[in-house]
């Protein structure tokens, strides 16, 4: 029952996460690639040096911000769900927004002027990326939850791994293992790996195929 | 549409367009023609505002403001961009974007399937082969109707007979609409079936603009005079 919980608590905190840094990482995602501004490519090298953000060094920040002291110290979210969220989504937006721009980049121009050029708006070109760079987006987002999912440093520090409560996959697999429980550790560890490979299969299948990938 | 073309420049890291004044007339056919690398397609992109220019103005029938004429104009890129569904909603988008009915749609696509063996509408267009690829690019802007039509190189990748039957199109398009059309091509011959006036150009500048028949038998320029002197020997 205590596995059960704490796989229900690791889906929820990792999915939620990353459906809220896709969600921003799509909306700015479009921003730079249909504008030009001065600062623009500065902006992209910055997020992308944070994808390389220690998990720790974020979880730190988090816990900062949340701690009693912090400036949202008065909410009393620190060692909650909500804060494990938190670092989550801070750690993997950059990855899914870096991704998602690098590589609908080369063709978002193109996608942009094809629509305006046959008549179509702002809302017409939104629908007309997001069905053409669906592989992509999707890619960004599957990257983004292997990240989510398989992190272990920021939810420690932020969600204190209380069981029952913010205890996940991966602070289970620590804890167990600093503890000697090795059978329980491994057990967690394979579900955690048949979970990441199921949620990926899931998101793999609704990338689609590239229609001339099986051509040759 | 009448396109009036004022000072215009455009450089990347060497000027590669620079025009003082280009008069493009309304409802006839005119062929440019020129070297690679003489600005022909910077040219297109330009009228069609794809790309910004440095310099200079651009007047649609004396409208300055590209934003009140831009559903006057289509243009055919020569990589132009083929969206991932079925080579029919790629024809048919633009048509669909200007507020169409079915019906109307159908109607339209019906006036052009004469010209062409159109099996593939159904297939996905990134599976199509150049040729077709051609096609939809070209149907896709040909059945908007536009008065301003702008072709880079429509025929490129097209067989003969897709070929002639793309001429007798473009031809068709400017009579029965008093199109204006504008085509970049390399193949003289096709500029002498289907252009009214021909422009050369040469490293960024229009050197012989001319009628067709005037441009083909008695050109000024030089360089001209020794590419169409080559063509003839290679008769």
């Amino acid at each position: 029952m205590e596995i059960l919980k704490i796989v229900i608590t690791s889906l929820y905190v990792s999915l939620t996460a990353t459906f809220i840094a896709s969600f921003f990482a799509l909306v700015f995602g479009m921003f730079f690639l249909t504008k030009q501004f001065k600062l623009k490519d500065l902006f992209i090298k910055l997020f992308d040096s944070f994808t390389a953000m220690p998990p720790v060094l974020m979880g730190l920040l988090v816990f900062l911000l949340l701690s009693k002291n912090g400036p949202l110290g008065k909410y009393n979210l620190l060692f909650t769900p909500f804060a494990m969220i938190l670092a989550q989504t801070l750690l993997v937006f950059p990855i899914i927004f870096t991704l998602m721009v690098k590589q609908i980049d080369k063709n978002a121009l193109r996608i942009q002027k094809t629509c305006y050029m046959l008549g179509g708006r702002y809302k017409d070109f939104l629908t007309l990326i997001l069905k053409e760079c669906k592989n992509e987006i999707m890619t960004a987002v599957t990257s983004g939850f292997s990240r989510a999912i398989s992190e272990v440093g920021a939810v420690m520090m932020v969600g204190g791994n209380i069981k029952g409560y913010t205890r996940v996959m991966t602070t289970f697999i620590a804890l167990e293992t600093s503890k000697g429980n090795f059978k329980g550790a491994v057990l967690v560890g394979v579900i955690l790996l048949c979970i990441s490979f199921i949620v990926n299969a899931i998101l793999y299948n609704l990338k689609g195929r590239e229609p001339n990938e099986y051509l040759y | 549409m009448n396109i009036y073309i004022e000072g215009l420049l455009k450089r990347y890291e060497k000027t590669v367009l620079n025009i003082e004044k280009l008069n493009i007339e309304s409802g006839k056919v005119t062929a440019i023609l020129g070297l690679n690398g003489s600005g022909k397609t910077t040219l297109l992109e330009c009228i069609a505002n794809i790309k910004n220019k440095d310099e200079g103005k651009i007047y649609y029938d004396g409208i300055e403001d590209f934003e009140r004429v831009k559903n006057k104009i289509a243009i055919m890129q020569q990589r132009p961009y083929i969206l991932n569904m079925s080579a029919l909603d790629n024809i048919v988008l633009g048509l669909k974007y200007e507020g169409l009915d079915e019906k109307s749609i159908n109607k339209r696509i019906e006036k052009y399937k004469e010209y062409y063996n159109l099996d593939f509408l159904h297939k996905n267009a990134k599976k199509l082969s150049g040729g077709e690829t051609a096609k939809v690019a070209l149907l896709r802007v040909a059945v908007l109707e536009r008065p301003l039509l702008l072709l880079d190189e429509p025929t490129a990748n097209m067989d003969i007979e897709s070929t002639l039957m793309t001429e007798k199109l473009i031809k068709d398009i400017n009579k029965k609409n008093k199109t204006t059309i504008v085509i970049v091509t390399h193949d003289l011959f096709q500029a002498q079936r289907l252009a009214d006036l021909v422009i050369f150009m040469d490293k960024g500048k229009v050197i012989e603009y001319s009628l067709k028949d005037e441009f083909f038998s008695n050109p000024k320029n030089d360089l001209v005079k020794k590419i169409l002197r080559r063509s003839d020997k290679n008769d």
